[in-house]
């Protein structure tokens, strides 16, 4: 419970940062200065960056994409995998089989090296990165779906529909489907958490939403050749992913419990 | 044991064609035409298509795969499009430096995990902060852990030498401190994840009755840990090593990148980048064949250590 809270606490501070960051700082995050580089200070909380850039602006900017992106990703994880996975798990026998070695087969594979090949390819927009994230992380949201599906379709009360004369196409909506939608859930703020922390690690490799518009990991490899000059060019988009994969992580996993 | 691991890895077999098949078309389907790629902008669409038949890619991709995979398996693997050099000259020599790192993250987790949480002295103090670590291991990606130690240890303390690698050939001390930082940042997930599977098995282990028949025997609670709780806790470890393989490619490529390691890691991102596609194909090939195996191996493991589960 305190673990939920404390994710909760985290997200919404993340989101009200990145949703009013117009109102909360005096720059634009693209607006260019003369003073580049400069060292935090009053005017400037994180400095600026390379091109003159408020880095403070930059990394509450930053938050926008990055949750459009986790939240998309989830979403599209969800939308793939929820099905494949009851019906995996309410068939059973020779489908499930085969569903359940193609998953873990795909969970197997590296998500991040797969989302890079496909995003070199496809060039990076948020759109075609929120898709391929979600494609990459729908293997473990029908694993966990399947597993529980399977179990509940031992039911009495599943029983007790069948012999009512219900049928598969009344069953999983009306009664699996209510009772694997808590599992789904804190699926869905982990699968969040992965989105982010895989989209973030695209983009510090050079495949993120391009430039000039303010993205975490993008902003963490340019602070990188300058963590001797401006530290915080580095470290506050650093931080703003950690804290925001982890305020996901912890909410996830305090509600699987 | 052998037996298992053998059938297993002639299960994996069909797995591993149908991804590097898979592979090897999305990635011929996605990149389209390599000639184009590889004469830039200003090439005539006669140009482009010449040089498509005299390479072979004008071919259908079934075709072109199976040619591929004889070259393959006669350790010819083509050549680089960007610096024209053998892919098999290009990859081999990084392939060491990456297994290196990773076999020692490898080590440095599980040593890390098991431990910490196998500790019953001061327990109140070592098991929040074992699980602290673990989540920090989890939720922080490679490049936010390492940037913090780079900015720590090499910039603030001075302590270590800035990123970069050094080979055994620089001596020991040279290469260890230039290894130490990498090896920290790509354990630091495999910890949490270990941590997380360990406890939970310990924690069930220690439940039991044969625990408390020792504990009753006389033994001290850190010699119960030792000898009867961890010993049998362990399972779950191995399983999870195996299977998060792939977990372990992804954590390399983004350590590699950051530290400027030349492993592999770093040079896919490059091929990739570059589109290389040979490199690219190689690699991801290497990646595939490693993960599948280390799931057959991870499997036959648990089957070997576990009567009860029946081998398909």
């Amino acid at each position: 419970m305190t673990r939920r809270a404390c994710g909760l606490v985290l997200i919404l501070a993340v989101t009200f940062a990145a949703l009013f960051a117009p109102l909360l700082t005096a720059y634009a995050p693209t607006q260019t200065g003369v003073f580049f580089l400069a060292p935090p200070d009053a005017a400037h909380w994180f400095g600026t960056d390379d091109l003159g850039r408020d880095v403070l602006s930059r990394v509450l900017h930053g938050g926008r994409a990055s949750l459009v992106i986790g939240v998309g990703a989830a979403f599209v994880a969800c939308v793939i995998g929820v099905p494949a996975g009851l019906l995996a798990g309410y068939c059973g026998g020779r489908v499930d089989l085969w569903a359940t070695q193609v998953m873990n087969l795909c969970i197997a594979l590296p998500g991040l090296v797969l989302a890079l090949l496909i995003t070199a390819v496809t060039g990076p927009s948020v759109l075609n990165i929120v898709l391929i994230l979600g494609f990459v992380s729908w293997p473990r949201v029908a694993r966990l779906v399947r597993g529980q599906a399977f179990l509940i379709r031992e039911a009495l009360f599943v029983e007790a529909a069948r012999a009512a004369g219900a049928d598969a196409v009344w069953i999983v909506p009306m009664h699996i489907l209510p009772n694997v939608a808590g599992v789904i859930a804190a699926q869905f703020a982990l699968t969040v958490a992965y989105a982010i922390f895989t989209s973030s690690s695209l983009s510090f490799l050079g495949l993120g939403i391009p430039p000039p518009s303010p993205d975490w990991g993008g902003m963490v490899r340019t602070g990188l050749d300058y963590l001797s000059i401006n530290p915080a060019m580095g470290l506050a988009p650093s931080a703003a992913v950690g804290i925001t994969v982890l305020g996901f992580y912890l909410l996830g996993s305090g509600t699987r419990g | 044991m052998l037996a298992i691991l053998a059938r297993r890895l002639v299960w994996a077999i069909p797995g591993g064609i149908v991804i590097t098949a898979l592979l090897f078309a999305s990635l011929a389907g996605l990149i389209g035409s390599p000639a184009a790629l590889m004469l830039g902008r200003d090439a005539t669409a006669q140009s482009i298509a010449e040089l498509n038949a005299r390479l072979g890619f004008d071919r259908p991709i079934a075709t072109q795969y199976l040619d591929w995979m004889g070259h393959a398996l006669r350790g010819d693997l083509g050549r680089s499009y960007v610096t024209h050099q053998s892919v098999v000259e290009a990859v081999l020599p990084r392939l060491p430096v990456t297994l290196e790192i990773g076999l020692l993250a490898l080590v440095l987790a599980t040593i890390a995990a098991i431990v910490l949480n196998s500790l019953t002295g001061a327990r109140a103090l070592i098991r929040p902060l074992a699980t602290l670590l673990a989540v920090i291991g989890i939720t922080l990606p490679n490049f936010v852990l390492g940037l913090g130690l780079i900015y720590l240890l090499c910039v603030t303390l001075e302590w270590l030498p800035s990123v970069g690698w050094s080979a055994w050939s620089n001596g020991v001390p040279d290469h260890a401190t230039h290894i130490l930082l990498p090896v920290l940042t790509l354990s630091a997930y495999y910890y949490g994840s270990l941590t997380l599977v360990f406890r939970a098995e310990y924690d069930a282990v220690a439940r039991r009755l044969f625990i408390r028949a020792v504990k009753a025997k006389g033994l001290s609670d850190q010699q119960v840990s030792w000898r009867h709780t961890m010993p049998n806790a362990l399972l779950p470890v191995i399983t999870t090593i195996g299977l998060s393989m792939g977990q372990l490619v992804g954590g390399a490529v983004v350590t590699e990148s950051l530290f400027s390691i030349p492993g592999i890691g770093s040079l896919l991102v490059d091929s990739i980048l570059s589109r290389d596609y040979p490199v690219v194909l190689a690699i991801g090939m290497i990646v595939v064949f490693s993960v599948v195996i280390a799931n057959a191996a991870a499997d036959a493991l648990y089957a070997a250590a576990n009567p009860q589960v029946r081998i398909r």
